[in-house]
């Protein structure tokens, strides 16, 4: 958890700051890679609360989170440019979500009557995971954390839905492609940050609409390398896992499962 | 008249996009059947069929969707919407992209689901890997494109008033409720228990049981799309071509409150239209048990 | 400015959208197999695509006849119960010719609507197949709420932020202003908030509003209010911050 917020934290602001600093968007890339690390947490906490059974699959507890997480990302920003700390931003967009993750997860134990014991808290986790995840994306397409340019470049353009959208496939994917009953946490997360690199990469071609070949050159660069590297470990885990790995084959007989 | 021309464009596309969309979920054995091919090896019926499990279609489609919409976006920031052949090639592009990464999406689907059942003996073929993906990356692209491509004419022509990413999102979760409701009952009921007889639904006690020998060999998912190439996929089409072709029909064609009247009419002559397909099923398929039995 | 009127306008859009998901009929993973009653996909996925088939009939209807409260909702709730009176028809057309089953429901022994028998019509080993009368109509009356629901929220919205200043510039040479941008994205989130606690509460299938299932509908209606009270308090917040505009 604490790699997680504090290191997607710390991405957001190092970029912000790097490219206000220099008046340029060469730094972008490092939100994209914070909101990486809040996919890694989000997809870990997807995966803990989703093994206790969800009923209704493993997709619906993300999209309600990240549903939730971009209208406190935007409140959030809005607060800090309304009373002048937007340096600010982000801390209070964390404790928003924190407030509607709780409030999700209240409800669905309490009312609906839910019986998994520890909903309220992975609610919550998701929902800062979401939240964090969107604004880090975010501050890679538009290059600051300010709730002017995020509203001008990324809401009014659309490319929120696409962050909200491959942003929350990128947390509940990795467990629902590993779904079965020899799972391990180790080759789920690798594919979270397969996907997450993934997630980089289309924020990448968005930052180059806005912000042209200073946003987009690094953040795909980083995100196809990142990529190739965790595909491949995902690759190697599964090798070691499978029952067999056959380049062709006919399907084995009763003796030879056993 | 000029929109009602758009407007036909538009439900060609969609036509087009229902098709694509049912056979590439048949390809990849995606949503809903799927829980039969994953509980197969579990039953101890192992099989070379795909398993891909990105969320079930109608999350997955505007997932395509958005990312398509996000480059072509990104692409005409650079060459600039006036032309008609820089839009159609941004949509291209928008959807070369979005094949690339559902390719990627597809093979660690399968991969992980299926070495996550490494105890039941189920085996990773990697030749099915091989020629299936490109083969649903293919399907998958037709969709998007046909996707993005109605959807930039309804903006074009002031349709609505959505960003395009919104509307290509939306588009795409219609576009996967209509394929996961329609076309996934052909692959389910009759090409995965084509050994079982026509006219019955699946019983449940045979549950996993899919069918694993082929015509001629071993059955792969691409003769699944082939079989329901002749009747879902095309009727997929069907269903979501009406329902964006109706959807702005009755706004195009009359306005303001008689397209509320018209949208009224249009849903009563649906449920009439039901009420006589369930009589005729009824009437000439008969009953299943005798009135005695069941007392 | 705070205006208290459209923050119940989101809430009573969001116990729409919640009420409108019980009533629309799934038969989730089963169905596809013929071996449960309903339309074949996930409850929380169905409710969504209908409902955001409303919203953008909403959408364009706002956008023909700005602030016109009663076209917009109306015509958001059509869009929607359009959508899935084709979808349930053409599904029906699959199951009858496609698998051979005639539409049934294992858990009545009349249908409510049509008072056709439905038992014996029912394949063994299976609970129903196809959305037979009474589920068709509970599902036209659940898309219709859904989509009145994502309406209603949408309408609120797209009324509170097109008073904020600078917020009809565009993005580029395309011609959605930014508070219809802001309000479509909110709208989609806050729709998905609602139909996942709903379907939490079914947890699984349903058959419409003759379905057992159906009386556990005031704790969705509950969960709803609270959940979208927050969301929209949230969402309508952003206008009371930006008193001097972008």
């Amino acid at each position: 958890m604490v790699i997680g917020v504090i290191g997607a934290l710390v991405g957001i602001y190092l970029a912000n700051y790097l490219n206000s600093a220099t008046g340029t968007a060469w730094f972008s890339f490092i939100a994209a890679l914070g909101a990486i690390l809040a996919v890694y947490y989000g997809a870990d906490a997807v995966r803990r609360v989703a093994s206790y059974g969800l009923g209704t699959g493993v997709p619906s507890i993300a999209m309600l989170s990240i549903g939730a997480g971009q209208i406190a990302v935007l409140l959030g920003l809005a607060v800090a440019k309304n009373y002048g700390v937007e340096v600010a931003g982000p801390v209070i967009v964390l404790i928003l979500a924190a407030i509607i993750g709780l409030v999700n997860g209240v409800m669905a134990r309490r009312v609906i009557k839910m019986s998994i014991t520890v909903l309220e808290m992975s609610m919550t986790e998701i929902a800062m995971a979401a939240s964090l995840l969107i604004l880090g994306f975010s501050t890679a397409i538009a290059g600051s954390f300010k709730f002017n340019p995020i509203m001008s470049y990324v809401v009014a353009s659309g490319f929120i839905i696409a962050v909200f959208i491959v942003g929350g496939m990128a947390m509940f994917h990795p467990f629902n492609a590993c779904l079965g009953p020899d799972e391990r946490q180790t080759r789920t997360l690798h594919l979270a940050l397969a996907t997450g690199f993934i997630a980089m990469l289309v924020a990448g071609i968005a930052a180059g609409a806005i912000n042209g070949v200073q946003a987009a050159v690094p953040t795909l660069i980083v995100a196809i390398a990142g990529w190739v590297i965790y595909y491949l470990r995902f690759y190697a885990d599964t090798k070691q896992d499978a029952a067999a790995m056959l380049s062709t084959g006919l399907i084995p007989l009763e003796e030879e499962v056993a | 008249m000029v929109e009602l021309g758009a407007l036909t464009l538009v439900g060609a596309a969609a036509l087009i996009a229902g098709v694509a969309e049912d056979l590439e979920s048949d390809v990849g054995s995606q949503s809903n059947p799927n829980s039969q091919v994953q509980l197969a090896p579990q039953m101890g019926y192992l099989h070379r069929l795909y398993n891909k499990a990105i969320s079930g279609e109608p999350a997955s489609y505007p997932f395509y969707a958005a990312i398509g919409a996000a480059t072509a976006l990104s692409v005409l920031s650079v060459t600039g919407n006036d032309s008609l052949i820089g839009v159609f090639f941004a949509l291209v592009a928008g959807a070369f992209v979005t094949a690339l990464i559902h390719g990627v999406y597809a093979t660690t689907s399968y991969m992980g689901r299926l070495a996550s059942q490494s105890r039941f003996g189920q085996p990773i073929y990697l030749d099915v890997l091989r020629t299936h993906t490109p083969v649903l990356m293919a399907h998958g692209f037709v969709a998007n494109f046909s996707v993005l491509l109605l959807t930039w004419v309804l903006i074009a022509q002031h349709l609505s008033p959505f960003p395009f990413v919104v509307l290509a999102f939306i588009w795409g979760i219609a576009l996967g409720g209509v394929g996961s409701a329609v076309g996934d009952v052909h692959l389910g009921t009759d090409r995965y228990y084509q050994d079982r007889p026509y006219g019955s639904g699946v019983n449940a006690a045979h549950s996993g049981s899919v069918v694993r020998k082929a015509e001629s060999g071993l059955r792969n998912s691409i003769d699944c799309a082939w079989f329901c190439s002749k009747f879902g996929g095309p009727l997929t089409g069907l269903g979501f071509g009406l329902v964006v072709y109706l959807h702005f029909w009755k706004e195009v064609v009359v306005k303001d409150w008689w397209s509320a009247v018209a949208g009224i009419i249009i849903v009563m002559i649906f449920v009439i239209m039901n009420t006589y397909l369930e009589r005729y099923s009824r009437q000439r398929y008969g009953t299943y048990k005798e009135e005695i039995e069941a007392e | 400015m705070f205006d208290l009127l459209l923050w119940v306008w989101i809430i009573l859009g969001g116990i729409l959208i919640g009420a409108g998901v019980h009533f629309i009929p799934v038969g989730g993973a089963p169905a596809a197999m013929s071996q449960a009653t309903g339309v074949g996909t996930g409850t929380t996925m169905l409710a969504a695509a209908s409902g955001l088939t409303g919203l953008i009939g909403a959408g364009t209807a706002y956008y023909t006849h700005p602030g016109d409260f009663a076209y917009t909702i109306v015509l958001g709730g059509l869009s929607a119960a359009l959508m899935i009176s084709v979808l349930g028809f053409i599904a029906n057309v699959m199951y009858v010719y496609g698998a051979g089953v005639p539409l049934a429901s294992a858990k009545v022994k009349y249908d409510p609507i049509s008072k056709w028998r439905q038992d014996l019509y029912v394949s063994r080993g299976t609970e129903g197949h196809g959305t037979p009368m009474a589920s068709f109509i509970s599902g036209i009356i659940g898309a219709f709420l859904a989509g009145a629901g994502g309406a209603l929220v949408y309408f609120a919205l797209v009324e509170t932020y097109k008073a904020i200043p600078g917020f009809s510039a565009t993005f580029g040479g395309y011609p959605a202003p930014y508070y219809v941008s802001l309000a479509a994205a909110f709208a989609i989130g806050i729709f998905f908030l609602n139909c996942v606690m709903a379907s939490y509460n079914i947890g699984g299938t349903i058959e419409g509003f003759h379905d057992p299932k159906f009386k556990r509908i005031p704790k969705s209606i509950a969960a709803s209010l609270v959940v979208s009270a927050v969301g929209g308090l949230f969402a309508l917040l952003i206008s009371v911050m930006l008193p001097g505009g972008i």
